[in-house]
């Protein structure tokens, strides 16, 4: 079976956009504190991601007309906050999953 | 000195690419650099991931151009950050042996008698193989440095909400 999961630094990705718009440093340093300092993108990385959730509309950038070029802000869209929650509530059914499963085992 | 390396290695990248991110990626490029701790380690550590991910994400940017997102790596796995696979030690191996190789020959050349051909012939033919092999094998890394970069399976997920949506429930 094909695995469709979101992959970690995408994942942190996007919940760093969940809470308020940020710009490409803020998401950078946001991810690395979330993850504990395990997550470390470098910018070819987090631009890649950048772009393609983008393409696919998951998240879209703020337009405002003080924001200089090399500075500029994006936020999630409708789009990109249900798929992260579909994509929460799969890995929610995965832990429930693994406990049961887990817990059976020991039982 | 870096800046200047970190812009030849954005140049990697396709123009519209470039011109969409290029000035945010350097500007991002150069903060991070200037909140780095003192430590040697840590530097070092910073330059290697900017420049592992700037080469993976160029090659990764022409790749999505040429033959669309993602069709070429749908199935791979990603990892949280960028490491050095394993490979990595038989890729340095055999750089090493080219190297070490293009010493002798370099060597033999100097010291060679006229009329010693057919050694020299088959060293060269040897030497040929040698890099034929070293850039597959240089290839083969960025390859798999590219898919431990971590992108690479939006595309699935939206193909699997889209299925959610069609069928009404979550699997």
């Amino acid at each position: 079976m094909e695995t469709l999961a979101l992959s970690e630094p995408v994942l942190l990705l996007l919940l760093s956009l969940v809470e308020q718009p940020r710009h490409g440093y803020s998401i950078l340093k946001d991810v690395e504190s979330m993850s504990g300092g395990r997550v470390l993108l470098s910018t070819g990385t987090l631009y890649g991601a950048l772009q393609r959730l983008l393409t696919e509309g998951w998240i879209e950038r703020v337009e405002e007309d003080d924001n200089p070029r090399d500075r500029r802000t994006y936020r999630l869209t409708s789009r990109g906050r249900r798929n992260l929650q579909l994509e929460v509530e799969r890995m929610r059914h995965l832990t429930k999953l693994a406990a049961l499963r887990m817990g059976r085992k020991e039982a | 000195m870096v800046l200047t390396v970190y812009c030849w290695l954005l140049c990697l990248y396709p123009g519209s690419y470039r011109r969409e991110f290029g000035e945010e990626m350097t500007s991002v490029f150069c903060k991070a650099r200037s909140d780095l701790p003192p430590a040697l380690a840590a530097k070092i550590s910073f330059y290697r991931r900017e420049f592992c991910g700037l080469l993976s994400g160029a090659l990764r940017a022409h790749l999505d151009r040429l033959f669309g997102p993602a069709v070429p790596f749908r199935r791979f796995d990603m990892q949280p950050q960028f490491r050095f696979p394993r490979s990595t030690v038989l890729l340095m191996l055999v750089i090493f042996a080219g190297t070490v190789l293009t010493i002798a020959k370099a060597s033999s050349i100097a010291g060679a008698r006229p009329g010693s051909v057919w050694p020299s012939f088959v060293s060269v033919v040897a030497l040929m193989l040698l890099t034929m092999c070293t850039a597959a094998a240089v290839v083969v890394g960025i390859l798999h440095a590219l898919r431990r970069s971590g992108v690479y399976r939006l595309e699935n997920v939206q193909g699997r909400i889209d299925s959610v949506e069609s069928n009404g429930r979550v699997p």
